[in-house]
């Protein structure tokens, strides 16, 4: 049914599917913030497909984070391709929450079934700073004692 | 203390962590262990919360629960999970407007 791809690199999610719908039916939920909203469960403020155009998605707040996510238009071609700026965060966050300096991209194109759209989520830098490792350790940590506690119940 | 000396089980859920999401099969391969006990490791992390499942067709894909393990997981991890769940729903909204 779903013509799932999912690729997690160090940098970059793809996720690439072949919709049974023409192009233009495919850019329209792309592009139209009634429609944006419908499928992105967050409702896109200040939109318009025209590049330079600033918006705004409002997400879950984390610690000095309040959730939005800053989108600025960078490119626009008409059922073919959709590009936009996608960043968030605070510098006192790890994990999620953290600064988040990415880039969405959708690039369309017609298949005999349909449309293939292929999304791009690029610009992820992972973590590497010392409070970061530390956290991620301490994660670790309860992660391992969850698993322990529960094995122990098994016994 | 054994299941945290049990290197086997924490890297299937380090390779479940980075993959976003992978099948059994995939984590048989090159691992140096049976099919059956690479299940059986991701049975308790999937009682543990860690992991979530999807069956699709004769396979079954696992990937991390970002909510049973927040300090752990960055942002590559929250929209691998993300962006996969709004395709589905574009999908939906798809068969919708356009059926």
């Amino acid at each position: 049914m779903s013509e799932a791809a999912i690729i997690a690199g160090s940098q970059e999610i793809v996720v690439d599917e072949v919709f049974p719908h023409t192009l233009d039916v495919v850019w329209k939920t792309l592009t139209s913030p009634a429609m944006m909203s419908r499928w992105i469960r967050m409702e896109p403020t200040g939109f318009k497909p025209i590049v330079g155009t600033r918006f705004t998605y409002q997400t879950t707040p984390a610690g000095e984070w309040d959730g939005v996510i800053r989108c600025q238009v960078l490119e626009v071609t008409p059922n073919q391709r959709l590009a936009y700026a996608w960043k968030g965060g605070h510098e006192g966050n790890v994990g999620y929450g953290s600064r988040l300096d990415t880039v969405v991209t959708f690039v369309l194109s017609a298949v005999e079934a349909g449309t293939r759209l292929r999304l791009v989520h690029s610009g992820f830098v992972l973590p590497r700073n010392e409070t970061a490792f530390k956290v991620m350790s301490e994660g670790w940590k309860s992660v391992a004692q969850r698993i322990d506690a529960l094995a122990s119940e098994q016994d | 203390m054994r299941t945290l000396a049990d290197p086997t089980r924490r890297a299937v859920f380090e390779r479940v962590v980075r993959s976003s999401e992978i099948s059994v099969g995939e984590l048989t391969r090159g691992s140096g262990v049976t099919q059956g006990a690479i299940s059986q490791h991701l049975k308790s992390l999937k009682q543990a919360g860690l992991v979530a499942e999807r069956p699709e067709g004769r396979n079954v894909y696992y990937r991390v629960k970002p909510e049973g393990l927040a300090p752990l997981v960055d942002w590559m991890d929250h929209y691998a999970v993300f962006w996969p769940d709004r395709f589905a729903d574009l999908r939906t909204l798809l068969q919708e407007i356009d059926p």
